[in-house]
């Protein structure tokens, strides 16, 4: 992500980190079951893309759920 | 709602999904009730967040480089009991709406990321932002996104000066220009990240607004 990506945030949407943790499990079955799940959370991509803790714990839960560890 | 859980246990749970799998059906049932199913799954829960804890410490050994093999298992193991701790009191959120183990698993990896970031930061002072945050160039390294953005990253660093607060304005600039991690600079502020995080999303809709007005965000130069 460049400095400006990083100053200037995702231009959609967006739910904060407390409703990203809510929904994440869900969020991350969703993905892996080749799902749309942005159609079903709206907002929460969006926050990935602006929230480096919540993107670095999405990443691993979804590799723990796909079978990693 | 109220739906009986079945495997010989008698007892009701208000809010369990009826399309939970029978799995994860078996753990809430198990964790909800008492006697020795009970401790026996309380020990499973364990250690399943005891794994998903050291697979997150694992991921991140770079940042933990100074700590000995028993610091790392004790940090794995604090990570599993807070993370334990938390699942039991929010056993009753659980909906079923995932398996119950990717939903446990969350718990886990947020206690073991938090501590982590913590902890690599536990011995550093935080950068306060310097003046030439800013005009440095962009951190990604690409040569093209520099030349190409110079003028929007002037137009930055002058909306950053211009329309934040200053609260705004330390924490937006800690965070990307200075790459503390939300959860540390939350811990230093005696703040939580969700609060924190909100001030950079308020901040960065100001910008992005003041930018807009002077013509300077259409197209696709911010797009992701």
């Amino acid at each position: 992500m460049s400095l400006i990506e990083g100053l200037l945030g995702p231009d959609d949407p967006e739910v904060g980190c407390d409703e990203c943790f809510a929904d994440l499990d869900r969020y991350v079955e969703l993905e892996l079951a080749g799902e749309d799940p942005d159609a079903v959370l709206p907002g929460l991509r969006a926050h990935l893309a602006g929230c480096l803790a919540c993107r670095e714990e999405h990443e691993s839960l979804r590799a723990l759920a796909d079978g990693a560890g | 709602m109220e739906v009986s859980i079945g495997g010989g246990l008698a007892a009701t749970l208000p809010g369990v999904d009826p399309v939970m799998d029978p799995e994860s059906r078996a753990w809430v049932a198990a964790l909800a009730g008492d006697g020795g199913d009970r401790e026996a799954a309380l020990g499973r829960l364990h250690a399943l967040l005891l794994r998903a804890a050291r697979f997150e410490l694992g991921r991140r050994r770079g940042q933990l480089a100074g700590l000995s093999v028993a610091e790392r298992h004790d940090l794995a193991t604090q990570a599993a009991d807070d993370a334990m701790m938390a699942v039991l009191a929010r056993l009753g959120d659980f909906r079923g709406l995932s398996r119950f183990t990717t939903w446990a698993y969350k718990f886990a990896l947020l206690e073991a990321a938090t501590k982590a970031r913590r902890m690599a930061w536990r011995a550093r002072e935080l950068p306060r932002p310097p003046e030439d945050w800013l005009a440095v160039a962009d951190p990604d390294g690409r040569p093209e996104a520099a030349a190409e953005h110079a003028e929007l990253l002037a137009a930055v660093r002058d909306a950053v000066a211009e329309v934040l607060t200053p609260q705004q304005r330390e924490v937006l600039l800690t965070v990307v220009a200075g790459r503390v991690p939300l959860d540390v600079l939350a811990e230093r502020r005696g703040t939580t990240r969700g609060a924190l995080y909100k001030t950079i999303h308020d901040a960065r809709r100001k910008l992005r607004a003041h930018l807009a007005a002077s013509g300077l965000l259409a197209g696709e130069e911010v797009s992701r």
